[in-house]
């Protein structure tokens, strides 16, 4: 085994301590320092309330079923229809993070582009309770969304980068997913241009009112 | 602590030896010992159920079920999306190559063909993930007999791949990165290049941990002939990974029978002979080199491969109607997954089949006859996650 000089495995275990001791340290500041974190990085979830349809798909997908949506109907009569339209109103929208397996489904799940994560993590509570975070708590993680890397260019880019650039080349349209307007500034990686106001009624896949094609059954049928 | 007998009485402390000189008949009083569920070496909540005669072991038994979390259950009420979600909680130190046994076994009952970049982005995770959690044990094992230093070096490793890991998926434990037909999605920009960097560095600094501890007389007095676990012993109470490796059970499924792209790769199988707590060691030190070089492979295939990392999905994945059974090379040992469905959305039956669970069975054999402060050695050498125990 090894060297056969008593002592020897001890010896280079020592060396080893000794040429570490005079490396810098790898401690990190925390506190002090906030950690750089990467843009996919899991921290908490956002909620961009104004891109809601409550479609409840999010809830239904959560593997532990840690958000809850309440939410009524509103008529809303719209100039040059023919009658008034229905539409959901989101009352509560609250995500329980002591509950939560931070998995992102409800992120990939969602159709409308309401849900985003964002790599900030200082939010431990000294009460259980206090991690189940309402629309507004939600809402106010926006503005810590990061820009989504760029994609390899080895792979296919982002599919946000496919549908900017489809809907680029058609003169007059407007991408559909508004982001936050109070988002840090951002890297030029940035797939989809922001727009203010709700596209005007054109090719543009239904923004609101409607709820989605039924994707699939429900639950447990 | 109690006699066996309860109508003898056990004198302790001086003089305590001496009916049995004098009598022959009270010659042994064994002692049965709990060890756990709630003691550090059993890093978790495994209790082991000991006989002892003295300072010796007489009869182990390992007593599992502690952390049941009724995992198989589960899998039954949750569709393939959210079992990946699960599946990545069992062995908390395999996640990614625990989501791969699903996503592998779904992926044949549907008859769906992955596309190649994300064959060897989910070769070249699984590799990562495996040097990861070797090191959690690299750095584990000798803190439990008494070397606190080596863990500080194996952390300082996870660090650097943790870093890369969590830019790729977002989590640094619980990768949730795998999906049925691919990935989730295409890595970053330059990641790859980050990537390569970080299993420079960490190649560059595992000296560090070999010669820090491989060798250190202590380690090797600690380690050395205690707990062999023989070929034949491994193999009928089915252990697998690093640990049936190191007493000479040459089994890799990546080379025996290979799953994503490691039938293009030559996997070299590390083995040892000794099959004691040193040779489980030394195996879990050559497989991260090995690991490593394995990654950097998979890194040129996946610069030189084009083209998406998943394939578009139905709205719900339904698995038809049958059965497969797929098991992965996990870093533990032989991780399985069986698939029965009946054409729905959740399977019928998930049974799972994990490398801890077989591991641990051998300990019943593999304590008796050692002694008190060897059976931590041993414990620790087995390299078990309970989480991977209980499922």
């Amino acid at each position: 085994m090894g060297g056969s000089v008593p002592g020897g495995g001890l010896a280079r275990g020592l060396a080893t301590t000794l040429k570490t001791m005079v490396r810098p340290a790898h401690t990190e500041q925390y506190p002090d320092v906030q950690p750089e974190l990467p843009p996919r990085s899991r921290g908490v979830i956002a909620l961009l309330a104004e891109n809601c349809t409550v479609c409840m798909l999010c809830a239904r997908e959560c593997p532990d079923w840690c958000i809850y949506i309440d939410s009524h109907k509103e008529t809303v009569q719209v100039p040059g229809a023919a009658r008034a339209r229905q539409k959901n109103m989101l009352d509560r929208f609250a995500i329980d993070f002591s509950l939560c397996m931070y998995c992102g489904i409800c992120i990939e799940a969602c159709p409308f582009d309401a849900l985003y994560w964002t790599p900030e993590f200082e939010y431990a509570e000294y009460d259980i309770r206090d991690l189940l975070h309402e629309k507004e708590r939600l809402g106010d993680w926006m503005a810590t969304v990061p820009a989504p890397p760029a994609h390899d260019p080895n792979g296919e880019p982002a599919k946000e980068v496919t549908a900017a650039e489809r809907k680029g080349s058609a003169p007059a349209a407007r991408v559909r997913v508004s982001r936050p307007p109070s988002r840090p500034a951002a890297p030029p990686a940035d797939p989809a241009p922001p727009s203010g106001s709700t596209p005007p009624a054109g090719p543009t896949p239904p923004s609101d009112a409607t709820p989605p094609s039924e994707p699939d059954p429900p639950a447990g049928s | 602590m109690r006699s066996s007998d309860t109508s003898r009485e056990l004198v302790v402390g001086m003089g305590s030896g001496v009916e049995q000189l004098t009598d022959p008949e009270l010659a042994t009083a064994d002692m049965v010992l709990n060890i756990g569920p709630q003691h550090p070496s059993t890093h978790g909540v495994l209790r082991l159920r000991l006989t002892l005669d003295g300072e010796r072991v007489k009869a182990a038994e390992p007593i599992i079920g502690y952390m049941h979390r009724g995992a198989e259950k589960l899998f039954e009420v949750r569709d393939y999306r959210q079992i990946i979600v699960l599946a990545n909680r069992h062995d908390w130190l395999s996640a990614f190559s625990n989501e791969l046994g699903v996503v592998l076994a779904v992926e044949r009952l549907m008859g769906m063909a992955v596309p190649d970049r994300a064959v060897w982005l989910r070769t070249l995770l699984a590799e990562l993930n495996r040097v990861l959690n070797h090191l959690m044990f690299l750095g584990s094992y000798p803190l439990e007999i008494g070397a606190i230093t080596p863990m500080f070096y194996a952390f300082r490793e996870r660090e650097v791949l943790q870093t890369v890991m969590e830019e790729v998926a977002g989590g640094r434990m619980h990768f949730m990165f795998n999906r049925v037909g691919g990935l989730k999605e295409e890595v970053p920009a330059g990641w790859t290049g980050r990537c390569r960097q970080a299993i420079a560095e960490v190649r560059r600094r595992l000296p560090d941990l070999d010669n820090i501890i491989h060798r250190n007389e202590i380690f090797l007095a600690r380690t050395v002939g205690v707990g062999v676990l023989s070929a034949e012993k491994a193999a009928a109470y089915g252990v697998s990974g690093p640990v049936a490796r190191a007493s000479g059970l040459d089994f890799d499924l990546r080379r025996d029978e290979p799953y994503l792209a490691y039938g293009q790769l030559d996997v070299p199988v590390v083995t040892r002979t000794a099959g004691d707590c040193h040779a489980r060691f030394e195996c879990l030190l050559d497989q991260v080199h090995v690991s490593l070089d394995l990654a950097d492979r998979c890194l040129t295939e996946v610069d030189r491969t084009t083209g998406p990392v998943n394939v578009r999905l139905p709205k719900v994945v339904k698995a038809p109607e049958g059965h497969t059974y797929a098991w992965t090379e996990n870093p533990l040992g032989v991780n399985g997954y069986y698939l029965v469905s009946r054409g729905e959305k959740t399977p019928w039956r998930l049974k799972l089949r994990t490398a801890s669970y077989a591991n641990i069975q051998a300990l019943c054999t593999l304590l008796p006859g050692c002694l008190v402060p060897d059976l931590i050695a041993i414990l620790g050498s087995m390299f078990f996650v309970v989480g991977d125990i209980d499922k």
